[in-house]
C-alpha cells in the first residue's frame, strides 16, 4: 500500500463525540432548546472531525488495545471515510428535521429519542471505522440495541411487535455473523480487514471458508435486507419518520451492506469469493431481491412501506455490485451507497412532512397534494426520478457504473436485473407522483361512507375537502421540515450534475484502487 | 506472605463468632465488626492476589504436616480471582443490600464466605468436601432464615438435594482414596496416571465427583432446588447465593477436572467427555426452555443460571485452553450479572411489590437507574459485546470451532437467541408495557416502605454490578491473560 498509517485520535473522536452527547442530552432534558443545541453541536462536531480525517494524506488509525484477545482498532481507510462522511453529513440534516418533526407532532419521550439517535450514530461511526471484523461486530450489535428504542418509540402494541421482530431478525443475524467471524479467525488467525482479502483464506479448508462466507452474508444480509431476510424493514417503518429516513434508509441498512462489502472485498477478496463459487449465488440473491422487492413494493399503499421496499431493492443494487466484484461495479456500488442515501432520505423527509402537514400516510389519500405541498412534492419527484435512474440526478451516475460493471463481469445477464428493477421503480413512483400533482380526491365515492348517506353532509357537519388548499412555496411547511427535504434533493441533483466535485467520488476510487490494485 | 492463606479461611470462621456472641445484645457493634471482618477479608484477598501476581502460586501446609494427611492450601492465578470475587461480593452485598441483621444469621453469612474461600484455596479433595459442607449448611440456613412455610420448605428441599450431592462427592473422594491412597490434589494427579485412567475406580470416582458438584451447579436434571431456594430467600441472600453459590463449585469442578483428573483423563475416557457435553447441552436447553416459561423473575433468573452453567460444563468438556478460559470467564460473568439482577429484584419487590415479569410493567419509568442496570446485566447474559458475557461466549465458540465441535458451536450460538427471548420479555415489560394499575410504591409486608438509605445503597450495588459486566468484558483480554499461565499449565 502506498498510503501509510498514522496513529490519530480522529477516528476515535468521531465515535466518541456522538457518545458524549448522550449524557449532555439527558442533563438538558428539562430544557428542550439546550438539548437540541447539544444534538446539533455534536452532529456538526462529528462532521468536522470526519472531514479532517478525509483531508488527511495518510490513513488514520486509533489502536484501542485488545478485546477478547483480538486487537480493537479503528482505521479510517477510504471505504470507512466514505460511509462515515455520509452518515455524519446526513446526521446534521436529520437533526434539524427531527427537531421540526418532533415539535410539530409534540412527540413523547423526546429526550430518549435524541439520546438513542446519538448512540445510533456513534455505533454507525464505529461500524464505518472498524479495522477488523470483531470491532465491526461490536458496533454492529450496539447499533441494533441503540435503534431498538427508536423503533418502539410509539410504545403501541404494533410498535412493540415491530421492535420484537426487529430485535429477533437483527440479533439473529448477529449470531450468524459471530459464527462466521469466529470461523474466519480460526481458519486464518486474523480477522483484520485486508484490501483484496485476507491471505490464505481461499487456501484453507474450502468447505469451512464457504460456510464462513454464508454465515457472514446471512448475518450482514439481515441489515442489508436481502430477501428473505428483509421482513423487519417494512415493519420497522412504524418508527418516527426521521428514524426511517436516517437509520432505516442510511445508517442501519448501509451498515449491513457496508459490512457485506468488507466481507467480500476486505476479508475474502474478489478473487477468493469467485474462486470458491460464492460470488454467483450472492449475485443471484441480490438480483432476486431487487426484483421481488420491486414487485412487492408496487402493492404498497402505505407510503413509508413502499419506500421501505424501494430501500430493500436499492440495497440489492449495491449488494449485486459488490458480489459481481468487478472494479467498475464496486465503484458503482460505493457511489450508489451515497446516491441512494441522499435520494431516499429526501423521500422519507417528504413522507414525514406530508404526515405532519396533512396527517396522511397512504398514497391513495394523497391525490392532488401537490397543490398543498408544491415544493415538497417537487423534491419528492426529483428524488424519485433519481431512484428510477433518470439522468442529471445522482442515481443515474451510480446506476450507470453498476450496469457497466455488470456488463463487464463474467455474467453480463445481471444487467437485465438492473433494467427490470429500474422499470419497477418507474411503475411504483409514477403513480405516486402523478396522483400527487394531477389526481383529485373523490370523497363522495369513499367506501367508508354509509351507503345511504346523502352525497353532501346536510347536518351541518364535516365534509371532506375534495381539493387540497393551494399554498405557496414559502407557506407550505415549517422551514425546519422543508429545508432538509429541499437540501437533500438538491444535493442529489448536484451529485448527479457534478459527481466528481464531492469527496465521495475520490474515496470510492480509492477503494477500488486499494482492493483491485 | 504464605501465612495469608490460612488467614483467608480463619478470619471469617473465627469472625463468625462475633455476631453469634454480640448480635443479640449489641447489634450495632456486631454489625460494625462484621463489616470490618468482611472488609478485612477483601484486603486479605487483594494481598494474596498481589502476592501471586508478584511471585507466582503459593502453597501452605497447616501445621507442617505432610501433604497426604495435612491441610494443604494453594493459591494460584485462578483461585485468587474467585477468592477475591467471594470476598468482594460478600462485603458489598452485606453493606448495600442486607437489611435483616440479627446475630446468628450474620454468622451464617461469614461461614458461607469461609466455606467458599476454603473451596477456592484448598489443595486437598477431602478438605474440599468439608468446605463444601460448611458453605452448604450456611446456605441452607440462610434460605430458611426468612419466615414462612415456603422458605422452610424450599430450604428443606435445598438441604436434602444439597446433602445428597455432597455425599455423592464424598463417595467419589472415597473411591479416589481407595485407588491411590492419597487425598492431596498434587499427589492424586500423579497417582491417578499411575493407576490408569480407564480403571473402573477412577472413572466411578470421576462420575460421583462430577454428579455431586453438578447438584451444586444445578445442572439439568439436578436443578430443581435452585429456583425454589432463590425465589423464596430474602433479596440479599438470593443475591449472595446467585453470585457465589454455584460459581465457586463451578470453579471446583474446573479445578478437579484439570488439576486432579487432568485433560489426559478426558482423552483416555472419551465417554466421560461425551457425557459432559450432553449434560452441558441439556442444561443449556432445559435452562432456556424453563426460563422462557417462568412468570416469577427470580425463578427465571435461576433457570438462566442453569443455562449459563451448562455453557461452563461445555467449556470444561472441550478442554482446550480457550475453552477452559471460556468456562472461567463465564463463571465470573454470570456471577456478576446475577448478583446485580437479584439485588434489583429486591429493589423492585420492596418499592413496587413487583416480583413477576408482568408486574415489572412500566417500572423503567419509575426506577430508571435500576431498570437501566438490569438491562445491561441482561445484555451480558445474552452475550452481546462488549460485556463479559460476550467475552465468555466468544472464547467458547472459538474453542468449539477449533475442535470442530459443530453441534456445540450451534448450541452456544443458539443459546444467545434463547437468552434473548427470556431477557427480552423482562426488558420489554420494564420499558414498554403500560402499568396495569397504579404504580405507586406499595408496602407488601404490611409495614411502611423499606428505609430509604438501604434502598439507595441497593441501587448502587445493582449499578456497580452492571458496570462491572461491561468493564470486565472490556478487560477480558487481561482476564484471560491472567488465567493463561495456570490454564496452559493444566493442558
Amino acid at each position: 500500500m502506498a498510503v501509510t498509517d498514522t496513529v490519530s485520535v480522529l477516528p476515535l473522536a468521531a465515535v466518541l463525540l456522538p457518545t458524549l452527547a448522550v449524557p449532555l442530552i439527558y442533563a438538558a432534558r428539562t430544557r428542550p432548546r439546550l438539548r437540541e443545541t447539544v444534538t446539533l453541536a455534536a452532529s456538526i462536531a462529528t462532521l468536522v472531525t470526519v472531514w479532517f480525517a478525509v483531508q488527511s494524506p495518510t490513513t488514520l488509525v486509533t489502536p484501542l488495545g485488545s478485546f477478547v484477545g483480538i486487537p480493537f482498532a479503528l482505521r479510517a481507510d477510504a471505504a470507512a471515510l466514505l460511509f462515515a462522511l455520509l452518515a455524519a453529513l446526513l446526521w446534521v440534516v436529520t437533526s434539524v428535521y427531527s427537531i421540526g418533526y418532533l415539535y410539530a407532532l409534540d412527540e413523547h419521550a423526546q429526550t430518549r429519542y435524541f439520546a438513542a439517535f446519538a448512540v445510533s450514530i456513534a455505533a454507525t461511526m464505529g461500524v464505518a471505522f472498524a479495522a477488523n471484523l470483531l470491532t465491526l461486530f461490536v458496533f454492529y450489535e450496539l447499533l441494533t440495541l441503540a435503534t431498538y428504542p427508536l423503533v418502539v418509540h410509539a410504545g403501541t402494541a404494533k410498535a412493540r411487535a415491530a421492535g420484537r421482530q426487529y430485535i429477533a431478525y437483527t440479533l439473529g443475524g448477529g449470531v450468524a455473523a459471530l459464527g462466521g467471524i469466529v470461523l474466519v479467525g480460526v481458519l486464518t488467525g486474523t480477522v483484520t480487514f485486508t484490501p483484496g482479502g485476507i491471505d490464505g483464506l481461499g487456501a484453507t479448508d474450502t468447505t469451512l471458508a464457504r460456510i464462513a462466507f454464508v454465515l457472514l452474508v446471512v448475518g450482514f444480509g439481515v441489515k442489508t435486507a436481502l430477501v428473505p431476510l428483509h421482513g423487519w424493514l417494512p415493519t420497522a417503518m412504524v418508527a418516527p419518520t426521521p428514524v426511517s429516513g436516517l437509520l432505516h434508509a442510511v445508517a442501519v441498512v448501509k451498515s449491513g451492506v457496508f459490512a457485506l462489502g468488507r466481507t467480500v472485498l476486505y476479508v475474502f477478496g474478489p478473487d477468493t469469493t469467485w474462486d470458491l463459487g460464492l460470488g454467483l449465488p450472492l449475485a443471484a440473491a441480490a438480483a432476486a431481491t431487487m426484483v421481488i422487492a420491486g414487485v412487492v413494493g408496487l402493492r404498497q399503499d402505505n407510503l413509508k412501506r413502499g419506500l421501505a421496499y424501494s430501500t430493500v431493492s436499492h440495497l440489492a443494487y449495491i449488494a449485486l455490485g459488490l458480489a459481481l466484484a468487478t472494479p467498475v461495479a464496486v465503484f458503482g456500488a460505493f457511489i450508489h451507497v451515497v446516491a441512494h442515501a441522499f435520494m431516499k432520505i429526501s423521500l422519507f423527509f417528504a413522507a414525514g412532512l406530508i404526515y405532519v402537514e396533512t396527517g396522511e400516510k397512504y398514497v391513495s389519500d394523497l391525490a392532488g397534494v401537490g397543490r398543498r405541498l408544491p415544493m415538497t412534492m417537487t423534491a419528492f419527484a426529483i428524488a424519485a426520478a433519481g431512484l428510477i435512474g433518470f439522468p442529471l440526478v445522482a442515481g443515474f451516475v451510480s446506476k450507470f457504473h453498476l450496469i457497466v460493471g455488470a456488463a463487464a463481469s463474467p455474467h453480463p445477464a445481471f444487467v437485465v436485473a438492473y433494467l427490470v428493477a429500474g422499470v419497477l421503480k418507474l411503475l411504483y413512483f409514477w403513480p405516486v407522483i402523478y396522483t400527487a400533482f394531477f389526481g383529485r380526491r373523490e370523497s363522495d365515492s369513499s367506501e367508508s361512507r354509509h351507503p345511504f348517506a346523502p352525497p353532501h353532509a346536510t347536518d351541518g357537519g364535516y365534509v371532506e375537502q375534495a381539493m387540497w388548499e393551494r399554498r405557496s412555496l414559502t407557506r407550505e411547511a415549517s422551514p425546519l421540515l422543508l429545508a432538509p427535504v429541499v437540501a437533500t434533493a438538491a444535493a442529489a441533483v448536484l451529485l448527479g450534475l457534478f459527481p466528481t466535485a464531492f469527496p465521495f467520488w475520490a474515496l470510492a476510487e480509492a477503494v477500488v484502487v486499494e482492493v483491485f490494485g | 506472605m504464605s501465612h495469608l492463606l490460612p488467614l483467608l479461611i480463619a478470619v471469617p470462621i473465627i469472625g463468625a463468632l462475633v455476631p453469634a456472641v454480640l448480635g443479640a445484645r449489641r447489634p450495632v457493634i456486631s454489625r460494625r465488626l462484621t463489616v470490618g471482618i468482611l472488609v478485612g477479608q477483601v484486603g486479605l484477598a487483594v494481598a494474596v492476589l498481589v502476592a501471586v501476581a508478584a511471585t507466582g502460586p503459593r502453597t501452605y501446609v497447616v501445621g507442617g504436616l505432610p501433604a497426604a494427611v495435612g491441610i494443604g492450601l494453594r493459591a494460584d492465578a485462578v483461585s485468587t480471582v474467585f477468592v477475591l470475587l467471594v470476598a468482594v461480593t460478600a462485603a458489598a452485598l452485606y453493606v448495600t443490600v442486607r437489611t435483616d441483621t440479627t446475630g446468628p444469621t450474620d454468622s451464617l453469612w461469614l461461614l458461607f464466605v469461609a466455606g467458599l474461600t476454603g473451596i477456592a484455596v484448598t489443595a486437598d479433595v477431602f478438605n474440599l468436601y468439608v468446605f463444601l459442607e460448611i458453605s452448604g449448611l450456611a446456605a441452607y440456613a440462610l434460605v430458611a432464615g426468612r419466615h414462612g412455610t415456603r422458605a422452610a420448605l424450599a430450604a428443606f428441599h435445598y438441604l436434602l438435594v444439597g446433602t445428597i450431592g455432597a455425599t455423592l462427592y464424598l463417595l467419589g473422594v472415597g473411591y479416589l482414596y481407595v485407588a491411590t491412597g492419597t487425598l492431596g490434589m498434587a499427589g492424586l494427579r500423579a497417582d491417578l496416571a499411575a493407576v490408569g485412567y480407564d480403571s473402573p475406580l477412577v472413572v466411578t470416582a470421576f462420575v460421583l465427583v462430577t454428579v455431586g458438584l453438578g447438584v451444586k451447579l444445578a445442572l439439568f436434571p439436578l436443578q430443581a432446588w435452585k429456583p425454589d431456594a432463590y425465589a423464596v430467600a430474602t433479596p440479599d441472600v438470593s443475591a449472595l447465593l446467585a453470585t457465589l453459590g454455584s460459581t465457586v463449585p463451578g470453579y471446583a469442578l474446573v479445578r478437579l477436572v484439570f488439576d486432579v483428573f487432568t485433560a489426559s483423563f478426558l482423552d483416555a475416557v472419551p465417554l466421560v467427555r461425551t457425557g459432559l457435553v450432553v449434560v452441558g447441552v441439556a442444561s443449556v436447553a432445559a435452562g432456556g426452555y424453563f426460563a422462557l416459561r417462568q412468570s416469577d423473575v427470580r425463578r427465571l433468573l435461576a433457570y438462566s443460571s442453569v443455562l449459563q452453567m451448562g455453557l461452563v460444563v461445555i467449556g470444561i468438556a472441550i478442554a482446550t485452553p480457550a475453552a477452559v478460559t471460556a468456562a472461567l470467564v463465564l463463571l465470573v460473568g454470570n456471577a456478576v450479572a446475577k448478583g446485580g439482577l437479584y439485588a434489583a429484584t429486591g429493589v423492585f419487590a420492596r418499592r413496587f411489590g413487583a416480583t413477576t415479569v408482568d408486574g415489572y410493567a412500566g417500572l423503567g419509568r419509575d426506577a430508571p437507574l435500576t431498570a437501566g442496570a438490569v438491562s445491561v446485566a441482561f445484555i451480558s447474559l445474552v452475550g452481546l459485546p462488549p460485556t463479559v458475557g460476550f467475552a465468555g461466549k466468544w472464547y467458547l465458540v472459538v474453542a468449539a470451532v477449533d475442535s470442530r465441535a459443530w453441534v456445540v458451536v450451534a448450541v452456544v450460538l443458539l443459546s444467545t437467541l434463547v437468552s434473548l427471548a427470556y431477557a427480552g420479555r423482562v426488558v420489554e415489560r420494564l420499558y414498554l408495557a403500560a402499568a396495569p394499575g397504579g404504580t405507586e410504591p406499595v408496602a407488601t409486608d404490611g409495614g411502611g416502605l423499606a428505609d430509604g438509605p438501604a434502598r439507595e445503597r441497593t441501587v448502587v450495588f445493582v449499578v456497580v454490578a452492571a458496570l462491572a459486566t461491561v468493564l470486565v468484558g472490556l478487560g477480558s483480554t487481561e482476564l484471560a491473560a491472567w488465567f493463561a499461565p495456570v490454564v496452559e499449565g493444566w493442558l
